[in-house]
């Protein structure tokens, strides 16, 4: 069974709505600090590591987020895709 | 007593509304007339009343409670959240309470124990078919949410025995309605993972045979072997299952395939026989 990471899954769905999305790409600490994700995680996540995260959330709700955050989609596919 | 009118699968994707004014227009061309020749035998059932199953794109539920199956009971649901939709025109859709009620209650009944929602908001995996058909008049909505988006889902053969309380549910209604399935989702696709945008083209055809040859086995058996490997998105099919075991499983004629890169889905069409 896969580890999923309640928090984090928390995080990216809160995001789908557009002022949060927005909130978040204006400043993604301030967003970070309403959530307690794990040090490490709150770290992938800052740094964009798909790698790390992807298997710790629902691949549509990865999906929304990255979109949601404002990378762009080739660079998404990019990442995931390894 | 009711009737049921016609079953009928189509694909969707959020990116037929968000990316259309991307595409070539030969894919505009291919994607409006499939849709338009399948909106046209929706149209011809005359339907008082559409049961569409469909799966929640995380619009109304999360993992702090995610049912298996939801039926909407709602005399109005909300339109689709998604901002590129709005063209769709609808910021609520009506719903059919007294029949969802009744299939509520006709499942309780038979041993089946779905989640019910009163306001339900219908995501791009119900407008989309809805819009692209140009149902006119569109008629009310009954919502079927079968979970297809995070694992543990139904299994297969679940999905067959709803089917088949759907269309007990519609043989035992006491009113004279007009009652059509519209299944949402599938074939193949991949979304958010490693194989995020391939569409298996081979799964697509196999689900298209055994959805042909009529019978239950053969897809409960291709289905719970081909969607170990097949994409996340491929889960969808278990509404074109529900579909099948309501009308019969007698088999159904493909009105359209295309593996659409563009949208990143095998996206089909279908009706299916009433009779054998």
């Amino acid at each position: 069974m896969k580890r999923t990471d309640y928090v984090l899954s928390k995080l990216f769905f809160d995001l789908q709505s557009a002022p949060a999305a927005a909130e978040y790409r204006a400043d993604r600490a301030a967003v970070l600090d309403r959530y307690a994700l794990e040090p490490e995680i709150r770290a992938a996540v800052l740094a964009d590591d798909v790698a790390t995260i992807a298997p710790l959330v629902n691949p549509y709700l990865l999906r929304y987020y990255c979109t949601a955050s404002g990378m762009p989609e080739a660079e998404f596919l990019e990442k995931i895709r390894g | 007593m009711a009737k049921l009118a016609g079953v009928f699968a189509a694909s969707h994707a959020p990116l037929i509304a968000r990316d259309w004014h991307l595409f070539e227009e030969p894919l505009k061309a291919k994607l409006t007339s499939a849709y338009q020749r399948l909106g046209a035998r929706v149209n011809a059932a005359k339907a008082d009343i559409i049961i569409e199953i469909a799966p929640d794109h995380w619009s109304n539920f999360f993992i702090n409670n995610l049912p298996s199956v939801c039926i909407g009971v709602g005399a109005t649901h909300l339109g689709p959240p998604e901002p590129f939709l709005k063209a769709f025109g609808h910021t609520t859709l009506a719903g059919a309470p007294q029949f969802a009620l009744h299939l509520l209650e006709t499942a309780l009944a038979s041993g089946f124990e779905p989640s019910v929602s009163h306001q339900l908001a219908l995501d791009h995996g119900f407008c989309i078919p809805l819009w692209r058909m140009e149902l006119d008049p569109l008629p009310p909505i009954v919502p079927v949410i079968i979970n297809s988006l995070e694992p543990p889902m139904p299994t297969v053969a679940r999905c067959v025995a709803w089917g088949n309380l759907l269309a007990s549910a519609i043989a035992s209604y006491p009113v004279d309605a007009r009652i059509a399935i519209v299944a949402s989702g599938g074939l193949s696709h991949s979304i958010g993972e490693p194989t995020m945008g391939a569409i298996d083209e081979a799964f697509d055809a196999g689900c298209i045979r055994a959805f042909e040859a009529g019978g239950e086995p053969a897809i409960v058996d291709y289905l719970d072997a081909a969607l170990r490997t097949a994409g996340n998105g491929s889960h969808e099919v278990r509404n074109w299952v529900a579909a099948h075991a309501a009308a019969g499983s007698h088999g159904f004629e493909l009105i359209e395939y295309l593996a659409v890169p563009e949208v990143y889905v095998g996206c089909a069409w279908a009706a299916w026989s009433l009779a054998a």
